[in-house]
């Protein structure tokens, strides 16, 4: 499963830039000197927002705006925001338009869009959208993204990463270290390696987990009414505590009955007990499978 | 730039507002402003707001002076009286507390003679009832519940003053989650009513409570 996970980042990452080079370069917009930390406000209402880091100190900014919007961009070497604001008094929001910025590295984002997609790769930051899809990817000092209705997808290698959806399907793959990720009625999927503290939430959203916990970490599993299923190879070592109020609980690694109180648990030791992982729910299946 | 269906760009209307636009641009914009009313109306309310601000900055009244004042409430209540004490307990107070650390030991080697003998072949049970922490734990869940309560409260009050200002589909999306959420909420405070003692579930109405908080707090994201 590793395998087929780091194939499917290779094939993302590779088609990503494959699609970036064949597409004609948009007409730049804007492009100034920019300090490696500088802070960056972006609002972008529809269309979509790619966010590349890379090593050079000034900020690019490409896309065609619509006729009657305009697009600013103020702020120091240190700070700038920018967007698209629609000019016309007929109405308030810009069209949909595509923007492409190239920031350094170690830009701090805050990015806001309604229902604009949002594709970025190493950069940190903050991310929002009421509806638009998220999709995050490569090197980042720190990641809080949030979508309310649209999907989210994570594929980084962090140190700290936030992450919620509303209805959502929320995916994270990489090696985040520290992640706090919740959703309220969407997927979450979590294939993420290498993590050593994680907090996965949703309400009735079910959560899978790829892969096997690493060694020393410690991870918290909660659900209302989702089922929480592991999928783990034979060699994965860890003290597994599983609670269901009214939920079955299935070990297809060891022949366990759950107990019959109204408080169902069981506590699992697999290999050398290495990692601890809780897992808690109220009317959710629990299910652990083998590879 | 006097062209009024042309507006001036944000930063020309930030810069405008608080003056530091360049003497190369001001004159250009001023000339919009007097053809632009919607221009004009926008940087005089910059301009009221940075004046706001700027008044802010000043506080009216020193913080210093406030301080003894703050600081003499804080101090009264921690005091706490308490009700005088016969000298007839004050005589046995040793006696008791011999006896309560000859308990206290007792508890100790019979808990840990109990754990040495349960701990081979229960590891796969889990009983959360009758252990010496629930009643600590549910109380500090309790604790917990309460404060997000207290704070989802207020969200949503402001949740309903901000209402007509979010986004056009944020309204929506927030009250699909808010029912999701609330429904898991009602199931959990059903369950506990049938089972007080049960801390698993005071535990995970609090992890619903916390989602709700996350719900609400988006709204002043979604403005």
């Amino acid at each position: 499963m590793k395998r087929i996970v780091r194939a499917a980042c290779t094939v993302f990452v590779t088609a990503a830039a494959a699609s970036a080079q064949t597409r004609p370069a948009a007409p730049i917009l804007r492009a100034r000197h920019a300090a490696p930390t500088v802070k960056v406000k972006v609002f972008h209402v529809a269309g979509s927002l790619t966010l590349i880091g890379w090593d050079r100190d000034s900020i690019v900014v490409r896309g065609r705006v619509s006729r009657g919007d305009g697009f600013y961009l103020s702020g120091s070497d240190s700070g700038v925001k920018f967007g698209v604001e629609s000019r016309v008094p007929e109405r308030e929001d810009p069209l949909p338009c595509d923007l492409v910025m190239y920031l350094p590295r170690r830009a701090q984002l805050s990015v806001k869009t309604v229902s604009a997609s949002v594709t970025a790769s190493d950069v940190s930051g903050w991310f929002y959208s009421v509806s638009g899809n998220l999709r995050l990817s490569g090197s980042a000092t720190s990641l809080d993204a949030q979508t309310m209705s649209g999907t989210l997808d994570m594929a980084v290698t962090s140190p700290w990463v936030r992450a919620r959806t509303g209805s959502g399907h929320l995916l994270l793959r990489g090696s985040p270290q520290d992640v706090d990720v919740a959703t309220v009625s969407g997927t979450l999927d979590f294939a993420a390696t290498g993590v050593l503290r994680a907090q996965a939430v949703s309400v009735t959203g079910d959560i899978h987990y790829v892969g096997a916990p690493a060694r020393g970490s410690i991870a918290d599993f909660s659900t209302h009414s989702g089922a929480v299923e592991f999928v783990m190879p034979a060699s994965a070592s860890g003290v597994f505590t599983l609670s269901s109020m009214s939920g079955p609980i299935e070990n297809a690694f060891r022949q366990i009955r759950p107990a019959g109180s109204p408080t169902q648990g069981m506590r699992i030791t697999l290999g050398r007990g290495d990692s601890q992982v809780t897992v808690r729910t109220f009317k959710g299946a629990i299910r652990l499978r083998t590879q | 730039m006097t062209d009024p269906t042309t507006h001036l760009t944000e930063e020309e209307r930030q810069t405008l507002a608080d003056g530091t636009i360049g003497a190369d641009r001001a004159q250009a914009a001023r000339a919009h402003l007097r053809a632009c009313e919607a221009c004009a109306d926008d940087v005089a309310r910059l301009e009221r707001t940075i004046m706001r601000g700027r008044q802010l900055e000043e506080p009216s009244t020193d913080v210093g002076e406030l301080w003894p004042g703050i600081r003499s409430r804080i101090e009264s209540t921690k005091v706490v009286t308490l009700p005088a004490e016969p000298a007839a307990r004050r005589a046995a107070r040793p006696l008791v507390a011999a006896a309560a650390i000859a308990a206290i030991a007792a508890v100790l080697v019979i808990a840990v003679w109990l754990g040495v003998r349960t701990k081979v072949g229960t590891d796969d049970r889990m009983a959360s009832r009758g252990r010496p922490d629930t009643v600590a734990s549910i109380a500090f869940v309790d604790d917990s519940v309460r404060a997000y309560k207290e704070e989802a409260q207020v969200l949503l009050d402001r949740l309903e003053l901000t209402r007509s200002m979010l986004e056009p589909g944020a309204a929506a999306a927030i009250d699909k989650d808010l029912a999701v959420v609330d429904s898991a909420i009602a199931e959990l405070q059903t369950a506990i009513a049938r089972d007080p003692r049960n801390p698993e579930l005071r535990r995970l109405l609090a992890t619903s409570y916390r989602e709700k908080i996350e719900v609400l707090e988006r709204v002043s994201n979604a403005g």
